[in-house]
């Protein structure tokens, strides 16, 4: 799929611009400050609804204005989409093909893209909260059930952590009783969570250790583990994983009151990187760790292809630069004649490539982009 | 602009309605200006009347301007089931339907710890003495399938199971005369969970 046209209206710093892009790569130079991210934030806006800056949608819309617009359409391959995120004070709202959608779960994946930017780069090494991000996202991008279920999830742990608070120091009978039914939501909800995240991260080990292998020629073998904060086994079937954190939250209860939250469960899981088995958190080199990262990306391409049939578009936020020759070449090499493909860069010279030297290319230039 | 004291309060009052902000209770109050007298006695003698005289019954808690309420006092009803709703609106919407004989029992809410209601705040030890001696046999919930709702239930049928009474809940999934392929992607995953053999 690639994005045929697109425009922004009061979008960050673009007053008004509206492009044609081609099934290409597509380069935009230009210094900083200029709108390049703000053109791969609106993009990521169109197939997410959300900015992958923040989470506050006024700061997208221009200064002294109203109101956002980003409009664009979306060649697939037997059809097109026409997609509208439109932000203002009292909200936002996403439309396909003209038409309003009120549940974002039914607009999220009518456009696939994948964004490397350079804080994925930290994907292996920062928090688990990236890593949780992460696949969430990923795995709302390819099915809005799963959206559904975490969001589901989310709002009865925020119950749960309330009624918990409520219990300290003695609990009254109907707290008990109501503990237990909101556990089994819980459980239920969590275990769905559980069992796609791990289904999830299998498959995109299968594409993610073959391309780690192939980038460090062999030397190194990339594995992806989940775990989960509870002590469960997540490859088990569902029944078998809710005995489990039956056990594992009855063992916690007294803490889980005496702290007012929830301590085991999909909120708080990890997703392990191990290479050549060891913690590549932990032990690997900043180069193994971003080489990992890279993987991760690329397998996420290869992953959106398996479930859509068609690859995504890729966003490149500055974040060539931070590779290496090596790296660089295995990216573009992987991608070439594939997949619409948008690189920010400050300097065009600094990437050595055949793929970039046929691009397209665009100059940002203080809300302004212009094809060369 | 200072309106007079009489319209001024007249739009004030109006602003309390959900819904309403200044603008459409100026609109409302200049219009009964111009209604004739008796239209708006009558006007003001319903809004006390509702308020006074309808309470809610002391059986079912439905809303009702006697005591106890028309649908407990209808000796054709069947008095061994009972439907638990969350609301008034869900008797009504129920009533419409024509097909449900049998009794009611109306919580008031749902069990929501975020909002500080637990179990105790909506009339579920109510309905649990009222079980004990009416002729009851089967009980139907039918709250929202909502996180909410569905706590509630689950709670109540945990406390009625233990007595041997005979729990329902309402069935979810797809609506009926709806096209299959317009069903979003959540309701239809339901509508698979909860698929029966024929």
């Amino acid at each position: 799929m690639y994005v045929k046209n697109i425009r922004l209206k009061q979008y960050r710093n673009y007053s008004d611009i509206a492009l044609q892009i081609e099934n290409t790569v597509n380069v935009i130079v230009g210094e900083n400050a200029q709108g390049k991210t703000n053109l791969m934030e609106a993009i990521h806006m169109l197939a997410f609804a959300k900015s992958h800056r923040t989470s506050k949608d006024k700061e997208l819309i221009g200064w002294n204005h109203e109101f956002a617009r980003i409009e664009a359409s979306v060649e697939r391959e037997q059809r097109h989409v026409d997609l509208e995120v439109i932000l203002s004070a009292k909200g936002k709202k996403v439309k396909k093909n003209g038409i309003e959608q009120k549940k974002l779960s039914e607009y999220i994946g009518a456009c696939n893209v994948v964004m490397f930017a350079p804080e994925d780069l930290n994907l292996v090494k920062g928090g688990p909260n990236m890593r949780r991000r992460f696949i969430d996202m990923e795995i709302g991008q390819i099915s809005p059930v799963y959206l559904h279920d975490l969001s589901k999830y989310q709002r009865i742990l925020k119950q749960r952590n309330q009624l918990l608070k409520g219990m300290f120091p003695v609990p009254s009978r109907e707290q008990e009783l109501t503990l237990e039914v909101i556990d089994e939501q819980y459980i239920e909800a969590a275990v769905k969570v559980i069992q796609r995240r791990y289904g999830f991260l299998q498959q995109l080990e299968g594409w993610a250790s073959e391309i780690h292998t192939r980038i460090t020629q062999g030397r190194e073998q990339l594995e992806l583990q989940y775990d989960p904060s509870a002590n469960i086994h997540a490859e088990m079937e569902a029944s078998a994983l809710a005995e489990q954190l039956r056990a594992e939250l009855e063992r916690r209860r007294e803490n889980e009151i005496r702290r007012g939250l929830s301590l085991a469960g999909p909120h708080r899981d990890e997703m392990k990187l191990l290479v050549n088995e060891r913690d590549v958190q932990t032990y690997g080199s900043q180069g193994q760790q971003r080489t990992a990262a890279l993987s991760l990306k690329m397998a996420e391409i290869e992953l959106i292809r398996a479930y859509v049939g068609e690859y995504p578009i890729l966003l490149l936020d500055d974040v060539l630069s931070e590779l290496d020759q090596h790296r660089q070449s295995h990216l573009l090499d992987a991608i070439q004649g594939k997949v619409q493909t948008f690189v920010t860069t400050t300097s065009i010279e600094s990437i050595k490539h055949e793929t970039i030297e046929r691009a397209t290319v665009f100059t940002a230039r203080q809300g302004q982009l212009e094809k060369q | 602009m200072q309106y007079p004291t009489p319209i001024s309060q007249l739009i004030d009052s109006f602003m309390k309605l959900p819904g309403i902000g200044p603008k459409t209770a100026g609109r409302l109050a200049f219009y009964v200006l111009d209604m004739k007298e008796d239209d708006v006695l009558e006007f003001a003698k319903a809004l006390v009347n509702a308020k006074r005289e309808l309470t809610y019954c002391s059986v079912c808690h439905h809303i009702t301007d006697t005591d106890p309420c028309y649908i407990c006092q209808d000796k054709q009803r069947d008095r061994s089931i009972v439907c638990v709703v969350q609301d008034v609106k869900d008797v009504i919407a129920m009533e419409k339907m024509r097909e449900f004989s049998g009794l009611y029992h109306v919580l008031h809410g749902a069990i929501s710890p975020m909002d500080g209601i637990g179990p105790e705040d909506i009339n579920v030890p109510d309905l649990l003495t009222r079980l004990q001696d009416e002729q009851i046999q089967e009980v139907i919930i039918a709250t929202n399938p909502t996180i909410e709702g569905e706590a509630t239930a689950m709670y109540i049928s945990k406390l009625l199971k233990p007595t041997g009474m005979k729990v329902t809940r309402i069935a979810h999934g797809l609506p009926i005369g709806g096209d299959l392929e317009y069903a979003d992607e959540v309701t239809l995953s339901k509508a698979i969970e909860g698929r029966r053999e024929l």
